[in-house]
């Protein structure tokens, strides 16, 4: 099976501070794909990255088996996209900022409205279509976000730290939206911290530590992996695979200095 | 009450205001640019000011009404201010008033604070009076007592707002608002005086702005000042004193409301969103009647309904509209004082305030949008459908506000409005190019902390110099009185020029967009 999301050898950079360090990557149609990571370890930058708001400095990234290097535009409909800090155009009212959602999408009247009622019911926004999106919550905010990214239906939908600010209601919605998408053969490509969250909602989680890919696969492959027996947790897990990722880091760069030294 | 506490409220307080100009260079920049953009001014009025006392053809009376008008203004802006209560900084709500100090402590804390603060911003006034009392030789005494006058002035004005806006908030109600309204009312007149002719002479009545406009007056010419105008003065400073004194006793903390910390030196992006929330809220009110909806045919279309919303929300239009209506009011008093039927200074002066609505609109776009613009980056919407309806909405609202003045200005003076209409198109169509170009090209990742304010000088310059032909010509056209036909030639090739320059920019503009990281 093609991969819809593959990363070949992605490299980047910010200011001599490297970011990603040959990440390789793939994302398979009809599943909950979870990328998890400490602080800075170029979740947000993968994620830019494969939505065109970020350039990588080298490697391959394909959507859908287009390199998106050289097809810079097309593949982007068939992605929803929803950053980390959400800012929305506090100047236009809910239903507004999704009309422009849709429209700039090329999205067709009738399905733009069908859309826009499905997702305020379902977020429990009816109250505030008519509001300005400066009188939002955070929480209400992300959800008007996740609408939008899903305003034209997309195969891939990409949310970065999807669940922060979001009620436990709000996070139940969500995680059954989502178990709906990849049951109609989409794909959802998450990063986030919660780990209890991404065990129970990943089909499949990508460990990445300092820009590189320390493990991917199911649960019960990380395990194997990192040898932490049968019962241990995603956090178990993670925390023993990024502790070695780490040491061999640390072995790596003292082998430098001492080269450097003799 | 406790000295140290004031003092210590007070040092905290300045801090606060002044932390963005300790932070920044841009910051100092601009205070700079304040400052010295105000000097040929001060020493141009200064000047015309000393030339007519040692001529000796001053008209004090016209001076007196001139000068009572201008002090008036100045009262009646500071009393509309209290319309909205007393407000305070968020930090001030959650670490001062959980404190134990007393209000009448922070108020008098606050009123130096903001007199420390306003003492950068009435600088000009200050060279005004250093550059009079040296020109005109002033005896000390009368140099003091003139500088004195003013410190008092100013006190009165900050007593008044403090108390007013405690009123406001302690007896909310219609009573309160019918007093403030009723004192704007009367401050209102003397201004008037000056648009229209009214048969009353406000320097003969007992308005604090009389007083303090006939002391200032009689010290320029030379003279000792009136005791009555003295007391005058310090009758009102003392019914302002007790007044404040009167509001300051009560516990007004809970009440109080809370404003976004904008500090003026701040140009921080963060801040700029902070000032355009802001303004959201007060223009969402009147704005919202007009909808983005689905009826738009094209795309193109649709975008640019989407910018003109954003513009009226955010109060840029609102903004646009009066500043023609100044610029209008300014050329009608230009004409009407130097008698003349010639339509050149208007034009002149539209002119120039089209060059700077396309920066005014830009940066406001860029405070707004960049932190917005991941939407439209990651939806696949054609970049040059984008980049097109923005720049089309900043041609069609910086040249058509100016366009409807210009075309009303003419039928009332009966001139022909073709080369000033051709000269706003033109300047508009360049103006909002060039700063749309510029913007972007510093929206890139590595060029994006460079102050909005260097970034306008840029484009400003940039600007000016691909429009000196199209000004030349028409200073040429006005000058040597061409006929209408090689006028009409001359307005073809400038709108051709401008549309081609226009063009230019959008290709460059296309890529400056795709190459934006987020």
């Amino acid at each position: 099976m093609n991969p819809i999301v593959e990363l070949i050898d992605v490299w980047k950079s910010y200011n001599g501070t490297q970011a990603l360090r040959g990440l390789n990557l793939e994302v398979y149609r009809g599943e909950i794909f979870g990328l998890l990571g400490p602080n800075g370890a170029g979740k947000t930058t993968t994620l830019k990255i494969i939505v065109g708001l970020l350039k990588m400095d080298k490697g391959v990234v394909k959507v859908n088996g287009v390199d998106i290097s050289e097809e810079p535009y097309e593949y982007k409909r068939l992605i929803g996209y929803v950053p980390e800090t959400v800012s929305l155009p506090e100047y236009l009212t809910v239903e507004e900022f999704l009309i422009y959602s849709g429209k700039i999408r090329e999205v067709s009247n009738e399905q733009i409205r069908e859309r826009i009622g499905y997702f305020i019911r379902l977020f429990e926004l009816e109250g505030k279509r008519k509001s300005l999106i400066l009188s939002l919550s955070r929480g209400m905010r992300q959800k008007v976000a996740i609408a939008s990214a899903l305003i034209h239906d997309p195969d891939l939908l990409i949310l970065d730290e999807p669940f922060i600010g979001i009620d436990p209601m709000g996070q139940h919605i969500l995680k059954d939206l989502f178990n709906e998408r990849i049951k109609d053969g989409k794909t959802v490509f998450v990063s986030t911290h919660m780990l209890d969250t991404a065990e129970r909602l990943c089909n499949r989680v990508a460990i990445i530590h300092r820009g590189q890919n320390v493990a991917s696969g199911d649960l019960r492959n990380l395990q194997q992996l990192s040898k932490s027996g049968e019962n241990a947790t995603l956090e178990e897990v993670f925390l023993k695979l990024t502790e070695e990722a780490e040491m061999q880091v640390v072995e790596g760069e003292k082998k430098k200095e001492d080269s450097l030294t003799y | 009450m406790r000295v140290n506490i004031i003092l210590e409220v007070y040092k905290f307080k300045v801090k606060a205001f002044f932390g963005a100009l300790r932070a920044s260079k841009a910051s100092l920049a601009l205070l700079l640019v304040y400052t010295f953009g105000f000097i040929p001014s001060v020493v141009g009025f200064s000047m015309s000011i000393t030339n007519a006392v040692r001529q000796g053809n001053a008209n004090p009376e016209l001076y007196a009404e001139f000068l009572t008008a201008i002090v008036s203004a100045l009262i009646l802006f500071v009393t509309l201010l209290t319309l909205r209560g007393y407000t305070v900084f968020e930090y001030e709500q959650n670490f001062i008033f959980t404190s134990p100090i007393q209000p009448r402590e922070f108020l008098v804390a606050s009123m130096f604070a903001d007199f420390t603060a306003s003492l950068i911003f009435v600088n000009p006034v200050f060279i005004l009076y250093v550059i009079i009392v040296l020109s005109l030789n002033l005896e000390f005494h009368l140099a003091l007592l003139m500088f004195l006058a003013i410190l008092i002035f100013i006190f009165l004005l900050f007593f008044l707002k403090a108390s007013l806006s405690l009123m406001k908030i302690l007896y909310e109600g219609s009573l309160v608002n019918s007093i403030i309204l009723t004192l704007a009312f009367i401050f209102l007149l003397p201004t008037l005086r000056l648009l229209i002719d009214f048969p009353l002479k406000f320097a003969s009545l007992p308005y604090p702005s009389t007083f303090l406009a006939k002391i200032l007056l009689n010290i320029i010419f030379n003279e000792e000042p009136q005791i009555f105008n003295l007391l005058g003065l310090i009758f009102y400073f003392s019914l302002g004193f007790l007044f404040f004194m009167f509001a300051s006793g009560k516990n007004f903390f809970p009440l109080s409301r809370h404003t976004p910390f904008v500090s003026p030196f701040d140009t921080s992006m963060r801040m700029q969103t902070l000032k355009m929330r802001k303004s959201i809220k007060t223009f969402s009110r009147i704005s919202l009647f007009f909808q983005l909806n689905l009826k738009s045919k094209s795309l193109l279309l649709f975008l640019m309904r989407k910018e003109i919303i954003r513009t009226m929300r955010e109060g840029s239009l609102f903004a646009i509209i009066l500043l023609y209506l100044i610029a209008a009011l300014i050329s009608i008093s230009i004409r009407q004082a130097s008698q003349t039927s010639s339509f050149f200074p208007l034009t002149l002066l539209v002119g120039i305030y089209s060059l700077i609505v396309p920066l005014m609109l830009v940066s406001n776009w860029r405070s707004s949008e960049f932190e917005n613009l991941w939407i439209p980056l990651t939806s696949g919407v054609n970049i040059r459908t984008l980049v097109r309806s923005l720049l089309y909405d900043f041609v069609l609202i910086s040249s058509a506000i100016p366009a409807v003045v210009m075309l009303i200005l003419s039928i009332f003076s009966n001139n022909n409005p073709i080369s000033s209409l051709i000269l706003i198109i033109s300047t508009s169509m360049i103006g909002c190019s060039v700063n749309l170009y510029v913007m972007m090209k510093f929206l890139g990742k590595k060029r994006r902390g460079t102050p909005a304010l260097l970034i306008g000088w840029a484009s400003l310059a940039l600007s000016a110099l691909l429009l000196a032909p199209i000004y030349l010509s028409i200073v040429v056209s006005v000058y040597l009185k061409l006929g209408d036909i090689v006028g009409n030639l001359l307005s073809i090739a400038m709108l051709i020029y401008s549309a081609l320059i226009m063009k230019y920019f959008l290709g460059k503009m296309e890529k400056n967009m795709i190459n934006i990281e987020i």
